[in-house]
């Protein structure tokens, strides 16, 4: 099919207002009136509450309103599953993030120094520090029903004779860090309460309809009086897919006496509230024949979802799913725990569990290739399975699978084919190189147990050019620019005469959530539903107009044409117009899914998947164990590309995300207490730790898909992860389970090795 | 002290400057760059009454040479110092040291006068101040005195510097015709980090690799800078070889007190005390073959 917009580069139809910084940050907004919110956290990571005291700081001048747990006219929790997160603390607090009271004052300042007047007499308990411990009997409970929130299991075939008759058995534990998503915007946003009683909030998230639902239930009112508004820019990742200020600049609105608050977190707030990345501690032991078959997997994983739920239990059994890489194995018993403690709140992020697994079945993968002597990319296409087969966790994926075509595509890159000739140069004799490869995929939508759809709507303006509405928010990934190609594509007009709004209550439907990789096929497919309709509304009006059959009338590049006369599209509006007629139409639709549910999966298996295989050259300084990432190929399978330039944006995104969850980026957490402040402390990948990175996608087209699309989001990030440990092995011949993989773990695992050698020529 | 009700005055010239700082009966502190002053205001740990602005004073912003030292004004930044020929050619490795720190953004707001007021153990162009003898000259109205660097600085943030005081100059000797530098940092990644290790060397050398005279300074491994005396001792003892080089580095770790902290724990500092002595020495006597 040929296409003017779908598969084109396209610029982004947010660029220019975004690199111009002509749009500005929500927190960044100034107003005259307005008053500023503080949150009260908890001192103390695990402790009993005896009592609140807000006498002194209410009288502090320039404070307008103290808020404890007493003050919330609804539901005091919230939580995408479980609302098992309290708005604000009455008698317990789980984690240093804990909200505990709030406050609107004149200034930043003085709003700080009333948290500082708040008395709060706490109660120490046993802080739960461990995810193992806290599954131990002797264990405080933090949680009514203990502290395991979910346990998901999958098993198939019989996995111990599985290991009786295998040739080869690896078996690892691996542990992998608590990432932050490290958004240039930090959580913050802004309340505002009419005259009549309507609420707005501002502030960056990513279901705009979700967060909407969860203050109105805070807050016990009318949803259809609250309108909550997104933000294009300052990043989420999943970090701003839970609640995040929302229902406190809601509560704290209904104090002001219409003056807009706003709350913007420090970054040392965010570090210490915000939601992280599960840590998981994985066991995994693999068989596979002399052959390279695979054979039986097994494996425990344990996730520390902190204090409070969000989406830990989801992430768990997503990990699961996906914890048998894209391949066929008959035997596996796969067993996910998610675990309460007291380490702050992990939760959504981009990834979803898949990283964590992911580095240890295709560490195995290369272990095994090792011991056989096998090529790493020959014993991976013998193993994967293809459209129409069966998956490790037992189901027949009818979707497109593009692993095998992505492994060709690796085979053949100029970085894997020279490798021996790049690893040969470098520069100085303590430094080693290796090239490594690794694959994975990554499941696109909800999976089964949660609803699933996509919305959008267009409208005809008064000015001929068409607002499409979808409900999935614009948070840096480029899917406005998507949606804008779809539209133009099947209204056959020109990319400028389509607007875009996304991530509002008033002026979108609810589309569901921007995460899951699902916001390209899900809000393009939504609009593609929606543009049929669109035509047949302009073409029965132009008709109508000229007293023609419909028939008779053709939807042009631009215009109408009908019987050899050109009507402009804002002719049909005025038309519509006078006649009282709505411009607008919708579409809707429901995402496909699989029948049936694998038992005890916790929502497996997906309908779709997104895969990926990443090529990765590393070097190592064998002297003081730095490990620099030189190069990356990114080789996508994200079903037909509707914007190149867009999915390389998410390739090269994701490769440094993923460098640097690899490299250099944790949260430490001792003892309940964040070790870990700010930017400080935290390393994110800077420029100079970021390598070339080409992308080059292999297109295998989903039948259900908007013009065969997949979503790619997340994939992009995880393979590299394996594929730079592998790649520091190959260097160095040192294994590094335990990320990230810091100068200093690198180097004692080199020390490690000497040590190794002197002893066994001894 | 709120952020809000700190003054900040801006003197127009040293002498101004220097009235300011004598007027006694209240909290001041200068800024210059502000990239540590801004920092540890908002982290509550500087909170001063006033602060008084020294970064327009062009008088303190110079690089110059005189028959036996080079003179460097405190407000110098280390783009200055990067940029400047006459470092390049006698101070190699205090180019070197400037060229590591932060990254761009620091490095056009950050002065050399800044990096030693704040007299972290980690600053960076501390141990090449140290290997280049360097001299700071201090200012009061009503005196001036010169004290060596390894005088001035007495611990963590601590130093010898009055209310009243100013850094007004830094000495340093200017390296002669054989005698080449290096520094050497190990962050936990390439920009914008603050050293886990660094050292700075300094070597004046001899025909067939043989070195005279060496000076070597530790960064981020004890209180202070530390001068590694006995690795300098022994890179007199033959020419510098492999195999020498090797065993100089691995008593490096001895001349070294380092402390865990979150970036690394105190044995992968000592480690690397060794792991950068010997990378920089290697590294070294390449640029010195090479010139
Ligand atoms: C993101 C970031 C990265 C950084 N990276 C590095 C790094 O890699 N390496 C490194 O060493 N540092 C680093 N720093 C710290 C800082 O940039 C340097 O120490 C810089 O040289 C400070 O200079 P300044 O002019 O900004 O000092 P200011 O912040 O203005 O002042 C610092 C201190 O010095 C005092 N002072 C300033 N001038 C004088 C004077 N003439 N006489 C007496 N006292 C004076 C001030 O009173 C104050 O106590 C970093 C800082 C940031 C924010």
């Amino acid at each position: 099919m040929s296409t003017k917009w779908v598969g084109k580069r396209v610029k982004r139809i947010d660029g220019p207002e975004k690199v111009t910084g002509e749009l500005k940050y929500m927190t960044d907004y100034q107003f005259d009136d307005m008053v500023w919110g503080k949150v009260l956290r908890s001192e103390y990571p695990h402790a009993k509450i005896n009592s609140i005291d807000i006498e002194e700081a209410k009288n502090l001048h320039g404070v307008i309103c103290v808020l404890t747990h007493k003050d919330i006219p609804g539901f005091n929790g919230f939580g995408i599953v479980v609302p098992d997160q309290p708005v604000l603390c009455s008698d317990v607090v789980r984690c240093t993030g804990d909200a505990v009271a709030l406050v609107a004052a004149e200034t930043l300042e003085i709003a700080e120094q009333a948290l500082s007047l708040i008395k709060v007499d706490y109660e120490p308990l046993e802080v739960v520090a461990d995810a193992e411990y806290a599954l131990t009997e002797s264990a405080p409970k933090l949680h009514p029903d203990g502290n395991l929130h979910s346990h998901v299991k999958i098993k198939n075939g019989n996995i111990e004779q599985a290991f009786e008759e295998a040739d080869i058995i690896v078996e690892n534990t691996f542990y992998s860090p608590r990432q932050m998503h490290a958004f240039i915007e930090t959580e913050g946003g802004w309340g505002i309460m009419d005259d009549e009683g309507f609420l707005t909030i501002r502030c960056p998230g990513q279901y705009a309809y979700r967060d909407r639902m969860q203050i109105a239930r805070s807050l016990a009112y009318n949803a259809e009086r609250i309108r909550v508004i997104s933000s294009p820019i300052g990043g989420a990742f999943g970090g701003k897919d839970e609640i995040t200020v929302q229902i406190y600049l809601a509560l704290l609105a209904l104090h002001t006496n219409g003056r807009p608050v706003k709350i913007h977190l420090s970054r040392e707030e965010s570090v210490i509230a915000g939601i992280k990345r599960h840590p998981f501690k994985v066991c995994m032991k693999t068989a596979a024949k002399k052959d390279g078959t695979l054979l039986a997997n097994q494996v425990k994983a344990i996730g520390d979802t902190g204090a409070y739920a969000s989406l830990g239990g989801a992430v768990i059994a997503l990990a699961i799913e996906h914890s048998c890489g894209p391949y066929k194995i008959p035997n596996v018993d796969l067993e996910g725990f998610c675990v309460y403690t007291n380490n702050g709140i992990s939760g959504a992020f981009r990834g979803f569990g898949v990283n964590q697994v992911c580095m240890g079945i295709e560490t195995h993968m290369d272990m095994i290739a090792e011991k056989l002597g096998m090529d790493p990319i020959e014993l991976r296409k013998k193993n994967v399975y293809h459209q129409g087969e069966v998956s490790s966790v037992g189901h027949i994926v009818k979707s497109s699978v593009g692993t095998y075509k992505t492994l060709e595509m690796a085979e053949n890159c100029d970085l894997w084919k020279n490798r021996e000739k790049y690893k040969s140069e470098v520069c100085e004799p303590w430094k080693k190189r290796g090239v490594s490869l690794a694959t994975s995929f990554h499941g696109i939508g909800m999976g089964i147990g949660l609803p699933d759809y996509g919305a959008a709507s267009i409208e005809l303006l008064p000015d001929g050019k068409f607002l499409v509405g979808v409900g999935c928010e614009e948070i840096g990934g480029g899917n406005s620019t998507v949606y804008a190609q779809v539209a133009a594509e099947m209204l056959k007009c020109d990319i400028s005469n389509i607007r875009i709004v996304q991530g509002d209550t008033k002026n979108t439907l609810d589309g569901g959530t921007v995460t899951a990789s699902r916001s390209t096929y899900t809000g393009g497919r939504a609009v593609a539903a929606a543009a049929p309709k669109m035509t047949e509304l302009l073409n029965q009006t132009a008709a109508e107009m000229l007293n023609l059959p419909a028939a008779s009338v053709d939807l042009r590049p631009n215009h109408i044409s009908a019987d050899g006369q050109i009507i402009p599209y804002k002719s049909i509006y005025e038309h519509l117009y006078e006649k009282h007629q709505s411009t607008r139409v919708e579409g809707h639709f429901y995402l496909p899914k699989e029948k049936e549910e694998i038992k005890g999966s916790g929502g497996a298996p997906h309908h779709l998947y997104g895969y990926l295989t990443h090529v990765v050259m590393v070097e190592v300084d064998t002297l003081t164990g730095e490990t620099d990432v030189l190069r990356v190929v990114s080789i996508p399978d994200a079903g037909k590309v509707i914007n190149p330039q867009g999915l390389e944006g998410q390739a090269e995104g994701g490769a440094v995300m993923g460098i640097g969850y690899t490299l250099f980026e944790d949260v430490l957490i001792e003892n309940g207490y964040h070790k870990t402040r700010n930017f400080t402390d935290y390393i994110i990948p800077t420029i100079r730790e970021t390598p070339l990175i080409e992308t080059f996608p292999v297109e295998e087209p989903e039948q259900s898909g908007p013009f065969g699309a997949k979503g790619i989001g997340e994939v992009v990030m995880i393979p590299i992860i394996a594929a730079i440990m592998s790649a520091i092995y190959d260097a160095t011949g040192a294994r590094i389970c335990h990320l990230p993989a810091t100068p200093e773990r690198v180097f004692n695992a080199l020390k490690d090795l000497k040590n190794q050698k002197v002893q066994s020529t001894r | 002290m709120l952020v809000s009700e700190i003054d900040m005055i801006t003197p127009s010239s040293l002498s101004e400057c220097l009235t300011q700082l004598s007027k006694e009966g209240r909290k001041h502190r200068l800024i210059a760059g502000g990239t540590d002053a801004v920092v540890r205001m908002k982290e509550g740990k500087w909170r001063p009454e006033i602060w008084i602005n020294i970064k327009n004073l062009k008088e303190l912003r110079y690089i110059e040479e005189s028959k036996d030292f080079i003179h460097i004004g405190p407000l110098a930044t280390h783009t200055d110092i990067t940029h400047s020929p006459l470092l390049q050619r006698k101070a190699d490795v205090l180019v070197d040291a400037a060229g590591e720190v932060g990254a761009t953004q620091m490095q056009k707001m950050g002065t050399i006068g800044g990096n030693i007021g704040t007299a972290s153990p980690a600053g960076d162009t501390l141990p090449a101040l140290y290997v280049l003898g360097a001299l700071l000259e201090l200012t009061s109205l009503k005196n001036k005195r010169i004290v060596p660097i390894q005088e001035f600085i007495i611990g963590p943030g601590r130093t010898v510097l009055k209310e009243n005081e100013m850094i007004t100059k830094i000495l340093i000797k200017p390296q002669r015709q054989n005698e080449k530098g290096i520094f050497q940092k190990l962050g936990p990644r390439k920009a914008q980090s603050i050293s886990i290790v660094n050292v700075a060397i300094s070597l004046t050398m001899d025909q067939d690799r043989k070195c005279v005279e060496g000076k070597i300074a530790f960064g981020s491994v004890a209180p202070t800078i530390i001068r590694a005396r006995k690795c300098e001792s022994m890179l007199t003892l033959g020419p510098l070889n492999d195999e020498l080089i090797q065993n100089i580095a691995k008593i490096a770790w001895k001349e070294v007190m380092p402390i865990s902290d979150g970036r690394a724990t105190a044995a992968y500092r000592r480690d690397m005390a060794s792991a950068l002595l010997e990378r920089g020495l290697y590294r070294l006597i390449r640029r010195w073959e090479n010139q």
